[in-house]
């Protein structure tokens, strides 16, 4: 009897509090976004589905929904191309491969606040040492408004999604290449296989579920991410790079409309739940044939 | 040449772009930090003088020791109550069949999509609710809960990779369950513990949109949010003194963390794939 109640006891400080934490706010946000709720968080009538129409009549929300879509898949993508090919380079042993993998690892270790609040300066018209560095190089002739219209900050956030998101990523591609039995590339080579077959028929089949892995854990966390654009524009000019997180808290915390920020959470909620069901099932799929 | 070294140089010249375009906002962030008043809006990137004065200065003015003192507190107090509750829920996870075992594991799934971001309406509503705006204690709760799922997952892998051989060969000597558990799981675990340890702490120490939300006076700004708050919403930025104050925040961790990436690769490398 005793023994049937251990695990139990076991796991319910960690479950109580994530459930607390968790579960009561998801209730919360339930209730905001079917009620009529004024700016001090008061509920009042019960209006079934009305914020969702609202929402979904606001040219703002449909533009950020897009742009999120844009920005999670160019950013997700990005990090993913670019990671491989330094991983691989870096489960190589060469001279400087220490400090190689300091260098990469370095931006996981900063706050991404930080790094937005840096760029952001970087990135100034006349001020910025962005500008002056490509001028230095002959790159450009005039300052570039970086920041200040979407077609140019836009694409810099997601090169910022992408350097930031490479740390982790590639750590978890070491952690898959370690794993490769080195045998298997000297057997391929006997066999008459150039580096690249090795690269196409071994490497990458074993490193399929750490791709996966990372696929789905950056698609989470970059759908998710708030400072990089929070801190670079905050979502201007005029809403032109507001991405849902971006959208959320301005509905929310500077207009006060609760109940409309509380229905663009479960929206969001209902993308990411749909996304991993969808991928895990295509992965397992994938797994058993 | 050796075939090392040529390999080494090709390797560098592959890495040098992505090297230069990631150390660049570090670089700006230096140089900008040794800039005078005068020279900061000039996008030179070599400086007539270097301005140490500005660390002093910014010392002073911007509350950044406050805020460090916030963020260590809050880190430190977030990563041990992190450990003293995953640790018990990952042993009971690998070592226990129980009714509700995936139960609990689907819970910490859903709980790693639901980020503090989704959830952020919601949970500012309870902790107004409890009146406890502005309170560092909630920033840890918040923060463990939101931890939970990733640490009792990783140190669950790496749980399960020790055999159970050596606690079976401790019941036979005598000891007890826990005895067992004191003196030979926990000591084999160390190396999980310290990477679940660290991730969580950079996290609490990096985190952003929770601070923004509950934390109102400045007297309770992590660094994060102080930094931020030195360029939000104001006409003039002293720049020197915003890229000082982020050298000093960021400088530190990074120190750490140069220091034992090594384990973290190890440990994410086995915890990743169970």
């Amino acid at each position: 009897m005793q023994r049937a109640a251990a695990p139990y006891f076991l796991i319910l400080p960690s479950f109580l509090l994530a459930a607390a934490i968790i579960l009561w706010p998801l209730k919360e946000i339930v209730s905001l976004s079917l009620h009529d709720v004024n700016r001090f968080g008061m509920l009042r009538d019960f209006i079934g589905m009305e914020h969702f129409r609202v929402l979904f009549a606001d040219p703002d929300f449909i533009a950020a929904t897009w742009r999120t879509l844009v920005w999670t898949a160019a950013v997700v993508l990005g990090t993913l191309i670019v990671s491989v090919p330094i991983a691989l380079i870096l489960n190589e042993d060469f001279y400087g491969r220490g400090v190689a993998r300091i260098l990469i690892m370095l931006p996981w270790a900063i706050s991404l606040t930080m790094t937005a609040v840096v760029w952001r300066w970087a990135l100034n018209g006349e001020s910025g040492m962005l500008n002056s560095a490509l001028r230095g190089l002959g790159a450009i002739n005039t300052n570039i408004q970086w920041l200040a219209q979407a077609s140019t900050a836009f694409p810099m956030q997601v090169l910022i999604g992408i350097l930031v998101s490479v740390p982790f990523t590639v750590t978890i591609f070491l952690g898959g290449l370690s794993s490769v039995p080195d045998d298997l590339y000297e057997a391929a080579a006997t066999e008459g296989a150039g580096t690249w077959d090795q690269f196409r028929l071994i490497t990458l089949p074993l490193l399929r579920p750490f791709i996966n892995i990372a696929f789905v854990l950056n698609t989470i966390y970059v759908f998710n991410s708030f400072p990089i654009i929070w801190a670079t524009t905050g979502g201007g000019p005029a809403n032109s790079t507001d991405i849902l997180v971006t959208y959320l808290y301005k509905v929310g915390f500077r207009l006060g409309k609760l109940g409309e920020a509380a229905a663009v959470s479960l929206i969001m909620f209902a993308i990411l739940l749909a996304f991993t069901i969808i991928y895990v099932r295509l992965a397992m799929r994938e797994a058993k044939t | 040449m050796s075939r090392k070294l040529k390999l080494s140089i090709l390797f560098w010249l592959f890495l040098s772009p992505i090297v230069v375009v990631i150390l660049f906002p570090y670089a700006v962030m230096t140089i900008t930090s040794l800039k005078s008043a005068t020279e900061v809006l000039n996008p030179n990137w070599w400086l007539s003088e270097l301005h140490w004065q500005n660390f002093p200065e910014m010392w002073r003015t911007s509350g950044i020791a406050e805020a460090l003192a916030n963020s260590l507190y809050v880190s430190t107090l977030t990563t041990t109550l992190t450990t003293l509750v995953s640790i018990p829920a990952a042993y009971a996870l690998s070592r226990y069949q129980f009714t509700g075992r995936d139960a609990f594991r689907q819970f910490l799934l859903v709980s790693q999509m639901l980020s503090p971001i989704v959830l952020v309406i919601g949970l500012f509503r309870l902790v107004a609710g409890v009146g406890m705006i502005d309170s560092l204690n909630v920033l840890v709760v918040i923060y463990t809960a939101f931890n939970i799922a990733f640490c009792v997952w990783m140190l669950q892998s790496y749980f399960s990779t020790i055999p159970r051989d050596l606690e079976e060969a401790a019941w036979m000597e005598g000891a007890n369950r826990w005895r067992t558990l004191i003196a030979v799981f926990l000591p084999l675990a160390v190396p999980a513990m310290v990477v679940t340890a660290i991730f969580t702490f950079i996290n609490a120490w990096n985190e952003f949109v929770i601070a923004l939300t509950m934390l109102r006076t400045e007297g309770t700004y992590t660094l994060p949010i102080r930094v931020f708050s030195l360029v939000a919403g104001r006409y003039t930025v002293d720049w020197h003194y915003v890229m000082a104050a982020a050298f000093v925040a960021s400088v530190p961790v990074a120190i750490l963390f140069a220091w034992l990436q090594r384990y973290l690769v190890r440990g994410l490398a086995i915890g990743a794939v169970k």
